[in-house]
C-alpha cells in the first residue's frame, strides 16, 4: 500500500507552502520517522518526517510553492 | 511496592497509556504530514505521563474537564478511540456526531464532560460539575486540565477564588509546558509560582513532576484521595514540555534546538519504557507487546474512522435544541398551544414577589433546582428581594457567591450539565460583558457541540435597569439583541407578574438554557393577580394585550406598558391597535405575530433596545417579506436612539421609545 505526499496544512492559517528542500534522493528508501523534505510558511520551517516506510518517489520539485493538499510524491 | 515507590503493575499501566497516546499522536502527526486528513491539531507531544498516571487514580465516574490540546487527556480518560477519530474527522460516527471535533469533545460515559477552545474556561464549568456532586453526597472528584498559558485568564481566577469559598471537590490541574501558544514564561507574567496562587486565594497549591511517572503518581494520588475525602480543591502545577507546535506538527518552533533536545532526552514515553526495563520490571518484548497492541488499536481505529461518512449537511439544525421547531427559520412559523389560565386561589403581587413565587415552586418541586448569584441569600433575598426566604426554606440550595459572573455562570453550566436544575441569577444584564464567554460560548453550544451527548439547562435571570432614570450608561441596556444572535440560547421578556412566573417555571424545567429578563419597570411596576399554583406558560407563545384592527404593535418587557398608554391616546384618534406582548424573544411566536398583521395590514415593532440591528428590523423584513402583497404600509420598527444611556432623565426618557414617541411613529406610519 503507498502513502501519497501531500502539502500539509500546519497551522489553521495555511493555504500554500514552499518546498525548499528534499532531504531524500528520488527512488531512495525511507524509514517511518526520517525527515524527507522542508517546509516553509509564512511562519516557520519545519522538518517534515516520513509518515511510513517505503521507496520514495517526487512528483514536484523543490524550490516551488504549493497550495495546500498539492500532491508532491509517495512512499510505496 | 517496589523501590520506584510505585506497584510495578501501576507503572506498567501507566506506560500502556502512554503508549496508547504516543500512537494515537502519532498517527495524527502522520496523516496530516502526508495530507491523508486537514484538521487544526494542537499536539500535546511531551505530556503523555501526566493523563496516563491520572488514568490510574480516576474513574469513568470522576469528572474532567480540558482544552483543545487534550488528546491525551481524551485517551486516558477512556473515550474510545474509534468515537475520537470520527469526531476529529467530522464524522458521523463522532463521539459528538463531528459536531464538536477534537477541540469540543464530551463523552459522558467516559467523565470526559466539556472539553473547551477558549482558554481557562473550563475552570468555571469544573466547580460545577464538581458542586453537583458535592451537593449530592456523592464522592466523585473533577479535573479541569488547563495549560499554563490558562493562568493568565480571569475565568481561572475566578473559579479557583469561587472553589477555595466553597471548599469543591475540584483539582485545579495546570500541565505547566512552559509555553501560552506562542508566548514562552517569563515573557507573559513574571509570577514565580502558579501553585503558590492558590495559597493567595487560601487553598493548597501543590508542584509535581510531571514527567516522572512514579512521582506524579505518588503525588496525585495523594492530591485526588484528599479530595475525594472531602478536604477541598487543590491546584497542581505539573511541569512538564510542550515538545511540538502550538498548532500543527514536528517540534516546536518557539523553543531552541537545544531546548526541545533536551526536553526529548526527559519525555516520559522513552524514559519511562527505559525505567520499565531497568528496574527489571518489563522484558522488551513486554513493552514491544504494549507498543504493538496500542499501534494496532489505532490503526483499527483510524482506518474506520476514515470510511466513516462525513457529518451532512442535513445536521445543520438538529442539536441547537431539544426541541427542533424553538430554532428560527425562515417560512417555518409553527403553531404553539397557549397556555390553559390557572384556576386556583389568585393574589395581587408585584412581579417580584412572583418571580419568588415561581422559584419557591420551583424548588419545592425538584430537589435539583438550586439557585446562586450575588447577594442572593437572606434576609434581603437579592437586591431586587426575588429570592426572600428561599435561604432561610432551603438553607444551601441558595448560593450567595462572590462577584464573579463568570464563576456564577460556570457553576451553573457544569452542575445543569450533570442534571441540576441551576437557576443563577445576575444582577443587572449590562454584567452580560463579563460573562458571555461563559453563556454564549459554552451554555448556549454545548448541546450542540457535544451533538446532544450533553447538555446544560440552566436558568438565567437578569435584571434590566433601563426606564427608571438615573441608573447611567452601565446599568441601564437592554442587551437581548446579543443573546437573540447567539444560537443556541432561548431568551425570555416577561411584561407582568403572571406572565412572569409561569414563564420562569417554564425555564427552569426547559431542557436548554434560557435567560429571563426582568425589567425593573416590570418587577417593582404594577401589581396583578397571580394565581398561587404551579402554571407554565409554554415559551414561544406571544399574547394579544389589547385587540385592534388598524395598526399592529409588537412589543414586550416594560415596553409592553408604553404601547397600551399609546394605544389609549391613538384611539383618541379613531386609530385601533392592536398590541402583542411576545413574551418570549427565542422562540419567537412568529404564528400570531403575522395572524395579527394579517388582519391590521400595518404592523409597528417596538422595544427598549437599540433600534439599529435590534430585533425589530428582523421582525419587521419578516412580516414585509410574508406579507408584503397585503400589507397597506411596510412594517417599521421603533427602538433606542444609537447613543449609551444617558444619566439625565430628560435624556434617557427621549432616547428610549415612550407613549408619546410611540404615537407619533403610528401616525406617520398611517399616513404612508
Amino acid at each position: 500500500m503507498s502513502t501519497v505526499l501531500t502539502i500539509p496544512k500546519l497551522e489553521m492559517s495555511m493555504v500554500e507552502g514552499t518546498l525548499a528542500e528534499w532531504k531524500v534522493a528520488d527512488g531512495a528508501a525511507v524509514n517511518e520517522g526520517d525527515v524527507i523534505y522542508v517546509l516553509e510558511t509564512d511562519k516557520t520551517a519545519r522538518d517534515i518526517e516520513a509518515p511510513a516506510s517505503g521507496t520514495l518517489t517526487i512528483k514536484a520539485a523543490a524550490g516551488e510553492t504549493y497550495d495546500v493538499g498539492t500532491e508532491i510524491g509517495e512512499i510505496a | 511496592m517496589s523501590n520506584l515507590g510505585i506497584e510495578p503493575e501501576v507503572l506498567k499501566a501507566i506506560y500502556g497509556q502512554m503508549a496508547r497516546i504516543r500512537a494515537v499522536d502519532k498517527a495524527i502527526q502522520a496523516g496530516l504530514s502526508a495530507g491523508k486528513f486537514m484538521f487544526s491539531y494542537w499536539p500535546m507531544t511531551g505530556q503523555e505521563c501526566i493523563p496516563a498516571t491520572i488514568s490510574q487514580l480516576v474513574t469513568h465516574r470522576d469528572y474532567m474537564v480540558t482544552t483543545y490540546r487534550g488528546i491525551h487527556d481524551q485517551v486516558g480518560k477512556g473515550v474510545d478511540l474509534y468515537d475520537l477519530f470520527t469526531e476529529m474527522l467530522g464524522r458521523t460516527d463522532g463521539v459528538n456526531k463531528g459536531k464538536g471535533g477534537a477541540p469540543h469533545i464530551s463523552d459522558p460515559a467516559s467523565g470526559s464532560m466539556v472539553t473547551t477552545a477558549i482558554v481557562g474556561a473550563g475552570a468555571p464549568i469544573a466547580n460545577g460539575l464538581a458542586f453537583a456532586a458535592q451537593a449530592r453526597g456523592e464522592d466523585r472528584v473533577t479535573i479541569v486540565n488547563f495549560g499554563d498559558g490558562a493562568t493568565s485568564i480571569g475565568a481561572v481566577h475566578e473559579a479557583m477564588n469561587l472553589a477555595g469559598a466553597w471548599g469543591l471537590p475540584v483539582i485545579f490541574l495546570c500541565q505547566n509546558n512552559t509555553i501560552g501558544e506562542y508566548t514562552k514564561i517569563p515573557d507573559y507574567t513574571a509570577s514565580k509560582s502558579f501553585a503558590a496562587r492558590a495559597d493567595a486565594l487560601g487553598f493548597k497549591g501543590v508542584v509535581l513532576d510531571g514527567n516522572d511517572p512514579a512521582a506524579f503518581y505518588k503525588g496525585m494520588k495523594e492530591v485526588i484521595d484528599g479530595v475525594r475525602a472531602g478536604n477541598g480543591p487543590v491546584f497542581v502545577e505539573a511541569q512538564t514540555f510542550r515538545i511540538g507546535p502550538h498548532a500543527g506538527v514536528g517540534d516546536s518552533p518557539q523553543h531552541s534546538k537545544e531546548e526541545v533536545a533536551a526536553a526529548k532526552t526527559r519525555w516520559p514515553v522513552p524514559t519511562t519504557r527505559a525505567l520499565l526495563l531497568d528496574a527489571g520490571i518489563c522484558t522488551a518484548e513486554e513493552l514491544d507487546a504494549l507498543d504493538a497492541a496500542a499501534q494496532a488499536e489505532v490503526d483499527d481505529a483510524l482506518s474506520r474512522a476514515m470510511a466513516c461518512p462525513v457529518t451532512p449537511a442535513t445536521e445543520t439544525l438538529t442539536d441547537v435544541f431539544a426541541d427542533g421547531d424553538s430554532v428560527p427559520q425562515r417560512g417555518h412559523y409553527p403553531v404553539r398551544v397557549a397556555e390553559v389560565e390557572p384556576t386556583g386561589e389568585r393574589k395581587s403581587m408585584l412581579m417580584l414577589d412572583a418571580v419568588r413565587s415561581a422559584q419557591e415552586i420551583a424548588f419545592a418541586a425538584d430537589p435539583q433546582v438550586f439557585l446562586l448569584g450575588e447577594d442572593v441569600g437572606d434576609p434581603h433575598g437579592g437586591v431586587f428581594a426575588t429570592n426572600r426566604g428561599l435561604q432561610t426554606t432551603y438553607g444551601k440550595r441558595v448560593r450567595p457567591t462572590p462577584i464573579a459572573e463568570q464563576a456564577i455562570i460556570g457553576t451553573a453550566i457544569g452542575a445543569s450539565i450533570v442534571g441540576m436544575r441551576p437557576i443563577a441569577e445576575i444582577m443587572f444584564a449590562d454584567f452580560l460583558g463579563v460573562c458571555l464567554d461563559q453563556i454564549a460560548n459554552h451554555a448556549a453550544k454545548q448541546r450542540y457541540m457535544s451533538g446532544s451527548a450533553t447538555h446544560a439547562p440552566l436558568t438565567i435571570r437578569m435584571m434590566v435597569g433601563g426606564g427608571m432614570g438615573g441608573f447611567g450608561a452601565q446599568h441601564s441596556q437592554s442587551l437581548e439583541a446579543w443573546l437573540l444572535h447567539t444560537p443556541g440560547i432561548k431568551v425570555v421578556y416577561p411584561s407582568n407578574p403572571a406572565d412572569a412566573k409561569g414563564l420562569l417555571l417554564s425555564c427552569i424545567f426547559d431542557e436548554d438554557p434560557c435567560v429571563h429578563l426582568e425589567s425593573l419597570m416590570c418587577l417593582r411596576g404594577t401589581k396583578a393577580d397571580v394565581a398561587l399554583e404551579d402554571y407554565r406558560i409554554p415559551l414561544g407563545v406571544a399574547k394579544v394585550k389589547r385587540e385592534g384592527t388598524d395598526i399592529t404593535l409588537v412589543t414586550y418587557g416594560w415596553q409592553v406598558a408604553q404601547c397600551l398608554a399609546a394605544a389609549e391616546e391613538l384611539a383618541k384618534d379613531g386609530i385601533s391597535a392592536e398590541v402583542i406582548d411576545l413574551r418570549s424573544l427565542v422562540p419567537l411566536d412568529y404564528h400570531r405575530v403575522l395572524d395579527s398583521v394579517k388582519k391590521t395590514r400595518r404592523a409597528l415593532v417596538v422595544h427598549a433596545a437599540t433600534e439599529f440591528c435590534g430585533l425589530g428590523a428582523e421582525i419587521a423584513s419578516t412580516i414585509n417579506e410574508e406579507l408584503w402583497s397585503t400589507l397597506k404600509s411596510p412594517a417599521i420598527r421603533l427602538g433606542a436612539d444609537w447613543a449609551p444611556i444617558a444619566y439625565s432623565n430628560a435624556i434617557e426618557s427621549a432616547q428610549v421609545p415612550n407613549a408619546g414617541s410611540i404615537v407619533a411613529r403610528v401616525r406617520a406610519a398611517m399616513k404612508s
